[in-house]
């Protein structure tokens, strides 16, 4: 690691920092915020766990469809060989949602740009010792990668590439059956999530080895695809009401007086809004809820506990001394706001995030189970709803621990931020 | 105290008044017609409302829910001639080129005009050129110049006054109602149709007077859909269901019992074993012990309550592979012939799978909490005091620490409130127990709207009682917070 450098202590970190810093080894000025919660994370070994579990569902819910689809990687007839797999990725057609087209995009694209980005931070380590403009290098870096992948995601949505749906498996069989010489390479599963040519409520076999639901679709790749909604809509949906509580927090907890008045006021009526129900009522009283619904209405009715947290952070420091140096030295509003004092602000969001996400899982879960969801997207809930209906234990046990599974590992990873944040529980 | 309390009271009238707007204004501009349901044309079945028996109903149907009158401004007063003549024009389809949902939309806009229309039609009647239009402007002027009844929708006993009004207003309806003209109707009968109009537009003249400011004013906010709902609800009427016409205070009434029955056991069952739980491991704080139960309690924390639901309904109650429990709802049909222990005994068989479902999530959290705030205060100087001068354990930790580490969960309590008579719409709708969540379910799948807003509307209220509770048991409990 560097030496450390006598550079002028950065307003923007917490004082906090100074208290905590000289018991760890690493050189104390060259010791981020970030480092501090990191280090402190890492210690609680159950949540470091969860966190690299989350990762792996994380990328389960990418490679989805290199576990399961009915396309194969190669087709090779007497006409010639050809690749449905990667042309199907994109097809909207054989995908229709775009949750899935995002994902596919994360796969072949976004995955790429993340090694590559990872590659030049370990050559960035090696050319540009100093710790501060490294790190400011690597977001404008990261800041461009994010933003190439965005336009690629947005083209890739304003102009669907469409063609025919070929069902391979029959077509193979088919030409066997004629006696053609056919080759294919499968994915693991030759099945997709909407298929519906299974015998319905088959318990599981070696073939579908969760078995099959009541509208005759395998259970396994409706719950692998299942995490790709599921965790969109978690992560979205708290990504809307965080945006929202940290804007309307920051201004209440800035500005104060009547502009803090008028949204203690905002924050009370909503907070009195039952919740759940709201959001009952708007789903049902849409007339096709797609999950881009369902996220932005968990999206608008729930900002109220991120806004009260961070209105309170504002008040507590916006009469800290480094608040008073940025003012003095002329900061513009939006500069203190923003990148002085917000900063400071979000661990606690952070972490009411991390449980947001699976809270907001367990709504989705739970409206579907309702029968109130999306119904054209794989869901955990709308599995849970067959086995409730049907009583079949396939139907009730692979869901239901997917959910418990996903929601666990997120509140575990919650639970290790909150005492990594937590400045009394620093040894 | 007294200030302050009086003061979030009337804090609370202009939140509720505010979360009453939002509510309506969202129920009502969502997708969806309640009356289209109601006649069985939801299915696109648009050609049933045209029908003119079903029409005169639908509209009958709209004037009863106040469905006919624009949502938070009414601005009806401003009618022009010219506007009435294009919607009218389009409904008779004089241009021969309207489409049929073009039609049907001028059929509704002059339907819910109604009486603000009538100066206008009056003037149609004189003066447009062509006869289709002046033959349908009587026709709307006979259904439109009609004045409901007194009393009509309420169901309540008219005395004898209230009678000979509506006997008269039923005689001029029924009058009014024949002063129409077909096509094949000669000139005399149309000259003798308009004749009537007009005179009897002069007499009732003060009726569509609307040039004073006052009376526009008065329009514009009270003549609406939001005014109407808030005159009732003032009165504490909630308006009927769409469905069954009862009273829908009087439902959701009914069905408190049985979601008070559930939240109330529930709740009394999660503070007698979450308390004790929680003091006894943060006695054993760090302990195996103390660590399994964490682990135990955050499994349960992390575990949906529909997924335990289905779980157990499957496990018990269905033979697969047990069946010690019933299967649904919350007492047996034959409860008439029973004894008062026997009914009890019963209900309790119902209910405690619903139970456990609602308990051991919330057993999990109150019982950290409990843990938590017994640890907060294990530490503090008065209790090292307490053990110095030689008390023994059990008193340093029930009669000292307990009492002030049990603060955060008797706030708590007050913010349950709104659970509490809301009930839980997904136990509920799992185990088939008629309260308020199923209520509230039930009306939403069928877009009763009435129930929905009475149900939002009460639970919003529960909840703001619920934070001035929580706020003001903080300050009973602790002497150290004070409003001042």
């Amino acid at each position: 690691m560097s030496e450390g450098t006598h550079e002028t202590p950065d307003p923007t970190e917490a004082p906090t920092e100074r208290v905590a810093a000289p018991t760890t080894a690493v050189p104390t000025d060259d010791l981020t915020y970030f480092d501090i919660v990191w280090t402190q994370f890492k210690k609680n070994k159950v949540s470091y766990f969860s966190l690299y579990a989350l990762a792996f569902l994380f990328l389960l819910a990418i490679f989805a469809p290199v576990v399961s689809s009915t396309h194969p990687f190669v087709w090779t007839t007497a006409e010639g060989t050809s690749f449905p797999w990667f042309e199907g990725l994109f097809n909207r057609r054989y995908y229709e949602n775009p949750v899935d087209t995002f994902f596919n995009l994360v796969m072949v694209f976004g995955l790429p740009l993340l090694i590559a980005f990872l590659l030049i931070v370990k050559r960035l380590g090696k050319t540009m010792p100093e710790k501060r403009p490294r790190r400011t290098k690597m977001r404008r870096i990261g800041q461009t990668l994010i933003g190439v992948f965005a336009i690629s995601f947005v083209a890739i949505l304003a102009k669907p590439y469409e063609a025919e749906y070929v069902d391979y498996p029959t077509m193979q069989a088919q030409a066997e059956a004629d006696g053609q010489a056919v080759s294919a390479t499968y994915p693991l599963f030759k099945f997709d999530a909407r298929q519906t040519t299974f015998p319905s409520l088959e318990g599981p076999s070696s073939e579908h080895i969760l078995g099959v639901d009541r509208s005759k679709r395998d259970v396994a790749v409706r719950i692998l695809f299942g995490t790709r909604v599921s965790l969109t809509i978690g992560f979205i949906a708290v990504a809307i009401y965080v945006t929202i509580g940290i804007l309307l927090g920051a201004t209440a907890g800035f500005f104060g007086g009547r502009v803090d008045m008028g949204i203690q006021r905002m924050i009370e009526i909503t907070m009195a809004l039952p919740t759940f129900f709201v959001i009952l009522t708007l789903v049902a009283f849409l007339e096709e809820p797609s999950i881009f619904h369902i996220m932005l209405i968990i999206g608008l009715v729930r900002w109220t506990g991120v806004a009260r947290l961070v209105r309170g952070e504002f008040l507590r420091l916006r009469n800290l001394d480094f608040v008073t140096a940025a003012v003095s030295l002329g900061y513009s509003r939006r500069r203190i706001i923003f990148e002085q004092i917000l900063p400071n602000a979000l661990g606690p969001v952070l972490v009411a995030a991390t449980f947001g996400v699976a809270s907001a899982i367990l709504v989705e879960s739970t409206l579907s189970f309702l029968g109130l969801g999306d119904l054209s997207a794989p869901s955990w809930g709308q599995t849970l709803d067959e086995g409730y209906k049907s009583g079949a234990w396939h139907l009730i046990l692979a869901p239901g621990f997917a959910i418990f599974i996903t929601v666990s590992l997120l509140n575990l990873v919650g639970e290790g931020l909150r005492d990594a944040l937590d400045p009394k529980l620093r040894k | 105290m007294a200030g302050y309390i009086i003061k979030r009271i009337l804090l609370m009238i202009p939140t509720f008044f505010v979360i009453s707007l939002l509510v309506f204004v969202v129920l009502n501009f969502a997708p969806g017609n309640p009356g289209a349901d109601i006649l069985g044309a939801g299915d696109g079945g648009q050609s049933a409302n045209l029908a003119g028996q079903q029409n005169e109903s639908y509209r009958l149907f709209k004037q009863q829910f106040n469905l006919d009158k624009p949502i938070l401004l009414n601005t009806r007063f401003n009618l022009s001639v010219a506007d009435v003549t294009a919607v009218a024009e389009n409904d008779v389809n004089l241009a021969g080129d309207v489409s049929p949902g073009d039609r049907i939309d001028a059929q509704e806009q002059i339907d819910n005009w109604g009486k603000y229309a009538i100066p206008a039609l009056v003037d149609i009647l004189q003066n447009h050129p062509e006869r289709r239009v002046r033959s349908y402007a009587a026709l709307r002027l006979a259904s439109g110049g009609q004045r409901p009844l007194l009393n009509q929708y309420s169901g309540k006993r008219l005395t004898p006054e209230e009678k000979v009004i509506n006997n008269a207003l039923y005689a001029e309806n029924n009058t009014i109602r024949q002063w129409t003209f077909g096509p094949s109707d000669s000139e005399a009968k149309e000259l003798d149709v308009r004749g009537k109009w007009v005179e009897w537009f002069e007499t009732n003249h003060d009726r569509w007077d609307y040039s004073s400011t006052g009376t526009k004013v008065s329009i514009l906010l009270f003549d609406t859909r939001f005014a109407k709902y808030w005159q009732n609800l003032l009165k504490l009427d909630f308006g009927v269901s769409h469905v069954d016409k009862r009273p829908v205070l009087a439902t959701v009434l009914s069905k408190l019992k049985y979601s008070i029955t559930l939240s109330f056991t529930s709740v009394i069952l999660v503070y007698l074993l979450s308390v004790p739980l929680g003091i006894w491991s943060a006695v054993k704080q760090n302990s195996a012990a103390d660590r399994v139960v964490t682990v135990v309690l955050f499994m349960m924390y992390s575990l949906p309550s529909f997924f335990v639901g289905v779980f157990l309904l499957n496990l018990l109650t269905r033979g697969t592979p047990w069946q010690a429990f019933p299967t649904s709802g919350f007492e047996s049909l034959d409860v008439s012939q029973m004894t008062t222990l026997q009914y009890l005994g019963d209900v309790v068989w119902h209910i405690a799978l619903p139970i456990l479902c609602l308990s051991y999530a919330a057993l999990a959290v109150l019982s950290r909490y409990a843990r938590t705030g017994l640890l907060d205060v294990i530490r503090a100087d008065y209790i090292r005091t307490a053990r110095a001068k030689g008390l023994p354990e059990s008193i340093v930790i029930m009669k000292h620490a307990a009492r002030n580490g049990m603060i955060p969960i008797i706030t708590l309590l007050a913010t349950l409130l709104p659970t509490l008579i809301g009930g839980s719409v997904v136990v509920e709708v799992i185990f088939g127990i008629p309260g308020m969540g199923l209520f509230m379910f039930d009306s939403i799948t069928i877009r009763d709207y009435n129930a929905v807003m009475a149900v939002l509307l009460i639970s919003s209220s529960l909840t703001l009682v619920g934070m001035l509770l929580a706020d003001l048991a903080y300050v009973l409990v602790d002497p150290r917070i004070t409003f001042d």
